[in-house]
């Protein structure tokens, strides 16, 4: 009998299904490896089994009691992000131990030397290099990321460790430490759930695989079972449907941004060449480094070195003013962080960006601002209930289409996509690829960096694959197929069929 | 011309994609006729008066009415002269400090900017005999010359606001003493009492600059693109660099603004007290920044206009003068001037909380 098991769990957000139907079990002293691209599933179902989120539907049951009714019994369940969530100035026995409830170290009072006692049982059992009493930010970022799965283990109740991405900043030889430990869990009779992007790991390390793709259970499988190959067309699955591609029309014109060697934070040596009507995909893991070469490119990062050349003539690194003027524009991935302006309204978000057409001798016309705005709007199909909604009150998707409408009043000649339909539901999407495409059409260099392989090779005319910085390969998307880029984009494959 | 294009070729095509499924989309204004005209001059209205600045401005006539009603000498002329005279000075402050907090930013030395504005004009008018309005510019440069040392350190050393004009508000203050050792320079010309004394129109001359100041402030801010840009860093400083604006140049340029207020604040004091005080502006600090947020203008940033801090400064003005009149103990006036302004936040918040608006 399974120790964590959900059954036919749905999960919706607004406008999207996160996960339909799914089941999955973990037994104590098993690893169960859960694969699938980015936006598969994956984190949402965490967040459920964890109990962070409620599903919709479905049942949990944790050691055959059901936990939506008690939820004490995910505290049987521990927990370790991707990104590292420790305190950086507080000590490395504080952090093992916080909260002080859960761990039971500290009652009452706070004692330094009952701390680094227990924390050295830790620091020896999981290998950290580091005192108890160093502060986390002096030791190292693999140490932290022990540190982190050390925390996790020292609640009491644990039964169940879930690793999400346990090794993304880890070398081989920690790789291999974290290995043992993972392997002495499963002794002492843990349960661990492990997620990762790595496929030699999975094979390494699990008993089995859960395959997640588009929030459905796609495929499941004992890993003696399944060679890599199986796996991969499982996780990408070969559903592309012909008739919904969205190239642009036009074969590729004039060549218009070149791209030499360009290094900075996290990639290194970039090359590569945009041509006008053309989309160029940039396919890549999250954290391959392709929103820094880009922004690095829009002049919100400072490159290290490197050249770019628009239309031949050089171009200014390090300035976003310079870029937007000079037709250059990049849209974030993060729409909230870095793209709209949450407590101003819809016009005048996008007012900011079609000043050229609105103001007069310094002045702001009112009347030829709502005008343009509502043109926008009624262009690009936003749908509000009034331009003076807050922008921050309208749905993923609108804000998107207003982020790209003000973006095009600015006239671009090459455009950044990063992650443009993250987050937004089907219909919008496809909007979204329709808008890209009649941009490229125009003439226009449009990128478009994605996670999601479907959406390249829908959209892309060519595709880039970038793996830790560096480019991987480059494929002309009608010759080559997913398996060959998410390969690439693994670092395991061939170096592309285009030259 | 190309731009134009891009939007219909756009249109078109989205025409030819989705022809069947055109979804319908909301005009605003659009329907123009006999009544629409009523309609929309009724929406002007109530839209300058919207959202918080209605709020303030409700607050404020109730506290003016309540306070008629506490002391007849409250709406004396001679009163109301006092209560503007006062509100003109701190306003000037608030109005810079309100356009720095659009921004995000605090500036806790303009106070001291304009105390040693104040005494700079003395010594040149006094002591180096230069004409009176000469020397009034000469400081209004100085005063801009102050801010813009501090919006280049904020923006060059990208240092935290609110510390470094800690720093240098100590700076201006000491450079303020090492010049007068603390004693007030006496005998500014009674050519520019006017500014600070004079009365227009039954109205003291400050306050008139002020209000003029206060206008082409919120024009600025309201009507201009480098208006926009304020509220645009305020809102999400990312987001506006990821727009191409060019966030250190408008910062640098408010910190200028706001020095030269507060250089204006600080003259005009001189001209009304006939002496140059060192002690000009020590209460200018904290004062203009609640003023600010009474009035709906966010430390954070983004939100809120100098309309608003104007008014939310008059609420604190007229509390206090109310208090002064009302003979409440000295001891007591800065504890229930201080727990009103709490108040004050403390119900908007509230009434935010509950009545939650998406627009």
């Amino acid at each position: 009998m399974a120790f964590l098991e959900v059954r036919n769990i749905r999960k919706e957000f607004p406008g999207v299904v996160a996960l339909n139907g799914v089941d999955f079990s973990v037994e104590l002293g098993q690893i169960h490896a859960l694969a699938g691209e980015n936006g598969a599933g994956k984190s949402t179902l965490v967040k459920i089994l964890t109990g962070v989120d409620a599903p919709n539907l479905g049942e949990i049951k944790i050691s055959d009691q059901n936990a939506l009714d008690n939820k004490d019994l995910f505290d049987y369940v521990s927990y370790v992000p991707q990104e590292l969530s420790l305190f950086p100035k507080m000590t490395v026995a504080e952090n093992l131990f916080m909260p002080f409830n859960k761990s039971g170290v500290a009652r009452g009072l706070v004692r330094r030397s009952v701390l680094s006692d227990e924390a050295q049982k830790y620091i020896k059992r999981f290998k950290i290099n580091a005192e108890p009493q160093q502060l986390v930010q002096n030791i190292t970022i693999s140490d932290q990321q022990l540190l982190q799965i050390a925390r996790a283990s020292t609640n009491k109740n644990f039964k169940v460790l879930i690793l999400d991405e346990p090794t993304s900043s880890l070398t081989l030889t920690e790789i291999q430490r974290l290995f043992e430990i993972i392997a002495e869990l499963k002794k002492t009779n843990h349960a661990v759930i492990f997620i990762s992007h790595k496929l030699d790991e999975i094979f390494e390390i699990g008993d089995e695989v859960t395959v997640l793709r588009n929030g459905e259970k796609v495929g499941h499988a004992l890993m003696k079972d399944i060679r890599e190959p199986d796996l991969i067309r499982m996780m990408s699955g070969e559903e592309l449907k012909t008739d919904k591609v969205f190239f642009p029309a036009a074969a590729a014109g004039q060549p218009l941004l070149e791209v030499r060697n360009l290094s900075g934070p996290k990639f290194a040596n970039i090359s590569f060449a945009l041509c006008a009507g053309e989309i160029l995909g940039f396919a890549g893991l999250v954290g391959a480094g392709r929103s820094e070469v880009m922004q690095s490119m829009f002049g919100y990062l400072k490159p290290r070195s490197g050249e770019i050349f628009l239309e031949g003539a050089p171009w200014k690194l390090g300035d976003t003013s310079f870029s937007v003027n000079h037709g250059m524009l990049y849209l974030s991935e993060t729409r909230k962080e870095h793209g709209i302006l949450p407590l101003l309204s819809l016009r005048d978000n996008i007012g900011i960006s079609v000043f050229e057409h609105t103001v007069r001798a310094y002045v702001i016309s009112n009347t030829k601002e709502r005008q343009k705005v509502n043109e926008i709007v009624e262009a690009y199909d936003i749908k509000t209930s009034s331009i003076n909604k807050k922008i921050m009150y309208l749905s993923g998707g609108n804000q998107q289409k207003a982020i790209i409408g003000r973006a095009m009043a600015c006239n671009p000649k090459v455009l950044v996509f990063d992650e443009p339909t993250k987050g937004i539901d089907v219909k919008t999407k496809i909007d979204i690829y329709l808008i890209m495409k009649a941009l490229a059409e125009r003439g226009m260099g449009i990128i478009l960096i994605s996670s999601e392989m479907n959406e390249l090779m829908k959209c892309a005319n060519r595709i880039i694959a970038m793996h830790q910085g560096q480019i991987k390969g480059e494929f002309i998307t009608k010759e080559t197929d997913k398996r060959t880029l998410v390969s690439a984009i693994l670092g395991i494959g061939e170096n592309g069929n285009a030259s | 011309m190309l731009r134009k294009r891009s939007l219909e070729f756009f249109l078109n095509q989205r025409l030819e994609v989705v022809a069947a499924e055109k979804p319908e989309t909301v005009t605003l204004g659009g329907r123009v006729g006999a009544q629409g005209g009523v309609r929309m001059l009724l929406r002007k209205v109530t839209g300058i008066f919207s959202n918080q600045l209605s709020g303030v401005a409700a607050a404020l006539v109730i506290i003016f009415i309540i306070s008629c009603f506490l002391s007849p000498y409250f709406f004396s002329s001679y009163n109301m002269l006092i209560v503007a005279r006062a509100l003109a000075f701190i306003g000037l402050i608030t109005i810079g400090q309100s356009l720095l907090m659009m921004l995000g930013e605090l500036d806790i030395s303009l106070g001291a900017i304009g105390g040693l504005c104040g005494v700079i004009g003395g010594k040149l008018m006094v002591e180096m005999q230069i004409d009176p309005f000469v020397s009034f510019f000469v400081c209004i440069f100085f005063g801009m010359f102050c801010g813009l040392i501090n919006g280049l350190l904020v923006t060059l050393l990208n240092l935290h606001s609110l510390v470094l004009t800690i720093g240098m508000a100590g700076v201006y203050s000491g450079t303020n003493l090492v010049l007068t050792k603390g004693l007030a320079i006496t005998g500014i010309p009674d050519s520019i009492a006017f500014l600070g004394r004079g009365v227009y129109l039954g109205v003291p001359t400050p306050f008139i600059i002020m209000l003029f100041v206060l206008i082409i402030t919120a024009f600025i801010t309201m009507r201009t693109p480098f208006g926009r840009y304020i509220y645009a860093i305020g809102n999400n400083t990312p987001a506006a660099k990821m727009l191409g604006i060019k966030v250190n140049h408008v910062r640098v340029i408010c910190f200028v603004i706001a020095g030269m207020l507060a250089s204006i604040a600080g003259m005009l004091m001189v001209a009304r007290l006939g002496t140059s005080q060192p002690s000009i502006g020590e209460t200018w600090i904290l004062p203009p920044i609640a003023a600010a947020v009474i009035g709906g203008v966010a430390t954070t940033g983004g939100v809120g206009n100098p309309v608003g801090a104007i008014l939310g400064a008059a609420i604190i003005g007229v509390i206090e003068n109310i208090i002064v009149i009302f003979g409440v103990s000295p001891y007591w006036q800065s504890v229930v001037s201080g727990a009103i302004v709490v108040f004050a936040i403390s119900f908007d918040s509230i009434s935010r909380r509950y009545l939650r608006k998406e627009d």
